[in-house]
């Protein structure tokens, strides 16, 4: 009781001194991709005021910092687009992987190969795209097939308006890698989707109310949709296929045009700490690379396969890669499949 | 000497600001599309400064290579566009017409605050009211709920993501746009020229073909071409009504930018709508150059 009531009391007695000269950090991230009480509990910390601005896809992300926005300090791209921004060099060293505490990262989520070393970003979160869907619409389904099936028994689903999502559930079913650059093998997994687009009512993020509600019996989604499987476990599930999926991840990323650089890299040191790490994941309910912090999340998330998959799962996921000019051989293939209905 | 130059400073003082606006906020933007159309696709976005004819080759029909390949998909695509936005115009015209004419009938009092509540949309942000939009449409929504409770339907019918759900949408955004020149020519009527035309043995049919329509037509070409225009270019209501699979040109200009990541292409694509919209101000310019001249 005592130390926190002295903590409190000097939060409240320094927070006005602190006002006078008031260090800040600026983020920049995925919409709600991150624990609002970690960021409290940083400002609590240190002193230093955040502010997050969201944004919905890593193109968009990209297309900003190119166009020359400023005054963003960390980014957190997917470890493709971590590759595309240290390309263009825009990624600000920070030697994290020297840090104290980040002995705490399992080593195989290093995955950008342009930072082995993780001598820019930190690893952040990771997760799997699957299928939710309603229980009593779609009965228990647990693959693809299943999944479009529903389409063809008259039934209605929503796959992301994602490109590579959505070609890569074609590319998984005709058998071919998430990162192909064979404009045949691209072609085949376009047609894989243009013949199972019977009851696709929708190219669409904003599934899951509507899988919820039973305005349809299935989405494509991301494990993210576990927090809603929480509120609703009576009504909805969610699966990894059994042919497979995507693995994403994000890591932490600073940028060369960060105006706070040491705030920034307080962040990441910061959210290296387990207890910070397992903090998010509480309210996130997503895959964290921090070891030790996997034994401090409840042990529903913890034990939750969809979220923590045994490692046999984890080896049939795959992650994409910047494709560089080839994904225009997406590009067009993608406009084929939305004009196909 | 003096009048004429004072003449010439007014003229350069009236002509000044717009000249810079329009040049730096049209013009401008205008070439370095026009320019970057004519390039090649930067790996991460952007351009590379190689010529390069493919972006318009892909849309009108000579270009095949492993990433530039014709497809008749980008004009089918820009068609559709221009259908719904020829649609959008009709319903919009078709309910504010007399809702403007009723209005600008009205005590003032009471017309300002119709006024007021036509721009009350305006006040919320866009998205917001599209999501609403789909909760109504929606096979559980309101309006499937009202119609199966009124026992009109026994079945939901399929309203969200289809082309009714966008053109629905895009003449519940624009509706404002074209209200407002309609309104501004309609209070203009003059009211004892249509009860002469009465008088004169003029059915009301006749009195409204041959007296008020000429007379609201400005308003009536000016209301239609700023709701064309924007909604043309539309791509947030076809994505969130149309879920994205009602595709229209906005669409595909913003798939280029973003996830493509092909800048050329993308302004090649908005190119083609530019070209289409000056055409239709063109032959604006002559409609109306004919009707003062009439």
């Amino acid at each position: 009781m005592k130390p926190t009531h002295l903590a409190l009391t000097s939060a409240l007695v320094l927070a006005p001194m602190a006002g006078a000269a008031q260090e800040t950090l600026s983020l920049y991230n995925w919409g709600d991709y991150i624990n609002p009480e970690v960021l409290d509990a940083f400002t609590e910390e240190t002193g230093i005021a955040v502010t997050l601005d969201t944004y919905g896809s890593n193109e968009e992300m990209l297309a900003k910092i190119q166009a020359g926005a400023t005054g963003y300090d960390i980014v957190f791209p997917s470890v493709h687009m971590h590759d595309i921004l240290f390309q263009l060099g825009l990624l600000a060293k920070t030697d994290i992987g020297q840090a104290p505490g980040f002995e705490n990262i399992d080593p195989q989520f290093i995955r950008a190969k342009t930072d082995p070393e993780a001598e820019y970003c930190l690893p952040y979160a990771w997760g799997n795209v699957g299928i939710v869907y309603n229980k009593a619409l779609a009965g228990e389904i647990s693959s693809w097939e299943e999944f479009f099936a529903l389409g063809s028994e008259g039934q209605k689903i929503t796959v992301l308006d994602d490109l590579r999502e959505t070609i890569g559930i074609g590319l998984i079913m005709t058998g071919s890698p998430v990162n192909s650059t064979d404009p045949a093998e691209v072609e085949a997994a376009a047609d894989y989707i243009v013949d199972h687009l019977q009851g696709v009512t929708a190219f669409t993020y904003d599934s899951v109310p509507q899988v919820i509600s039973g305005d349809v019996a299935a989405a494509h989604w991301y494990v993210g949709a576990n927090i809603f499987v929480a509120d609703n476990s009576d009504t909805i599930a969610y699966v990894i296929p059994e042919e497979g999926a995507t693995l994403y991840q994000e890591d932490m990323c600073v940028l060369t045009s960060a105006p706070n650089p040491e705030a920034a890299k307080k962040f990441l040191e910061f959210y290296l700490r387990p207890e910070i790490a397992a903090l998010n994941v509480k309210q996130q309910m997503n895959g964290t690379p921090n070891i030790p912090a996997q034994d401090l999340i409840p042990e529903e998330i913890a034990s939750n396969p969809t979220i923590y998959p045994p490692q046999e799962v984890i080896d049939r996921l795959q992650i994409f890669e910047d494709l560089g000019r080839d994904l225009q051989l997406y590009n067009t293939e993608w406009t084929r499949i939305k004009t196909a209905q | 000497m003096t009048l004429a130059r004072r003449k010439l400073l007014q003229l350069i003082g009236l002509l000044g600001v717009p000249s810079v606006f329009l040049l730096v906020f049209f013009l401008c933007p205008l070439v370095i599309m026009l320019i970057y159309s004519g390039l090649t696709p930067g790996l991460y976005g952007g351009v590379d400064w190689v010529f390069s004819h493919l972006n318009y080759g892909r849309i009108l029909g000579w270009a095949d290579t492993r990433y530039e390949k014709f497809d008749p998909v980008y004009l089918a695509i820009f068609l559709r566009s221009l259908r719904l936005a020829a649609l959008t115009v009709l319903a919009s015209l078709l309910i504010s017409y007399p809702a403007a004419f009723w209005i600008s009938r009205m005590r003032p009092a009471r017309r300002d605050f119709a006024i007021f509540l036509v721009t009350l949309p305006f006040f919320v942000s866009l998205i917001v009211r599209l999501f609403a939009w789909v909760l109504i449409l929606r096979p559980t929504g309101f309006l499937n709920q009202g119609l199966m409770g009124l026992g009109l339907t026994s079945a939901p019918v399929e309203f969200l993501y289809t082309d009714f759900a966008v053109i629905l949408g895009m003449t519940y955004v624009f509706i404002p746009f074209m209200f407002l020149p309609l309104y501004g020519s309609l209070e203009k009527l003059d009211m004892t020229q249509i009860e002469a035309s009465a008088d004169l043995g003029a059915s009301r049919l006749q009195t409204f073909r041959k007296v008020v329509l000429p007379a609201t037509l400005p308003g009536i070409i000016g209301g239609s071409i700023i709701t064309f225009i924007p909604a043309l270019g539309n791509f947030i209501v076809p994505s969130v009504l149309g879920g994205a699979k009602v595709l229209m040109i906005g669409n595909l200009i913003e798939q280029q930018f973003l996830s493509a990541r092909n800048w050329p292409f993308g302004s090649a694509l908005a190119m083609l709508v530019m070209t289409a919209v000056l055409v239709l101000l063109v032959v604006q310019l002559r409609l109306a150059r004919r009707e003062g001249m009439s």
